[in-house]
């Protein structure tokens, strides 16, 4: 299996993991899902503390993430503006070509 | 060494000298608003160690000093501390969750954020028009921080995020 199709499979599982992990977890945007060196992740969470900026957090490569991580927690309005381009994403982001994962709905 | 390391290393050492300002404290009658100050100084450096290694522009990251809970939410990710703590994700996950009350409290403490309330720095005037000043208020925080379970492992947690921060971070 190539390194690419490692860090797919090892992100999604991560995502996929979070969203069991936290229950108010709406949305996780992969961006630029693109890069082989490193995974960005930005989660949409209304839990989250407001701060007007998305702030991206650094994990080093670990056997479950095999290379470096971004990860950074805004809330829904945030991720709205974000949108409108009112809050800038961190250095060299861009939405150009992410990825959206939502929660899967539970049957009831 | 990258720019950004150079900063990661100034912020951590600054984080180090205000914790160990904030230990310093302990030994003695300080009062709790220069205790918490120190503590406050602390928590916010060591997030801002983490946050500039993260691509955000250093401007960005100095002009909010609302960083710590948002450190805290997600530090549980971190696979080094999961394994050096002996916890799975999901339990560290849910054992930081729990401190992010007290962490939460601790942000609030920057002038900044206090909302013209509490603050160790700077006096201000309460809901009644009484003007406090920090060396005069109790600052229940400070009995929570020393008293509770969850304040002890906070500071706990703290002070190996600080004192092991290459370790886990880097």
């Amino acid at each position: 299996m190539s390194q690419n199709h490692n860090i797919i499979n090892a992100t999604e599982n991560l995502i996929q993991e979070h969203f069991d992990l936290e229950p108010s977890l709406e949305k996780v945007i992969w961006v630029n899902p693109e890069l082989s060196t490193e995974v960005r992740l930005l989660e949409i969470n209304p839990e989250t503390f407001p701060s007007g900026m998305v702030q991206s957090f650094y994990f080093p490569a670990s056997d479950e993430i095999p290379c470096a991580m971004f990860l950074a927690e805004v809330r829904p309005e945030e991720w709205q503006r974000i949108l409108r381009n009112e809050i800038p994403l961190p250095e060299g982001w861009t939405l150009a070509n992410h990825k959206i994962y939502s929660r899967e709905p539970v049957a009831v | 060494m990258s720019d950004w390391r150079h900063w990661q290393t100034a912020f951590l050492q600054q984080a180090r000298c205000d914790w160990d300002a904030y230990q310093r404290t302990r030994q003695a009658a300080w009062p709790s608003c220069h205790r918490l100050l120190f503590l406050q100084m602390a928590t916010e450096k060591l997030s801002k160690a983490l946050l500039v290694g993260g691509h955000s522009k250093l401007e960005t990251i100095a002009q909010s000093h609302a960083a710590f809970v948002n450190f805290m939410r997600v530090v549980g990710d971190n696979r080094k501390l999961q394994e050096a703590l002996g916890m799975k994700k999901a339990q560290l996950r849910a054992r930081f969750k729990r401190l992010l009350p007290l962490a939460y409290e601790i942000e609030l403490l920057a002038p900044a954020l206090a909302r013209g309330g509490p603050n160790p720095e700077y006096p201000w005037q309460d809901s009644s028009d009484k003007i406090l000043a920090p060396v005069a208020y109790p600052f229940p925080l400070m009995n929570q921080l020393q008293k509770t379970p969850q304040g002890v492992q906070l500071l706990k947690y703290l002070e190996i995020f600080i004192l092991r921060f290459e370790e886990f971070f880097i």
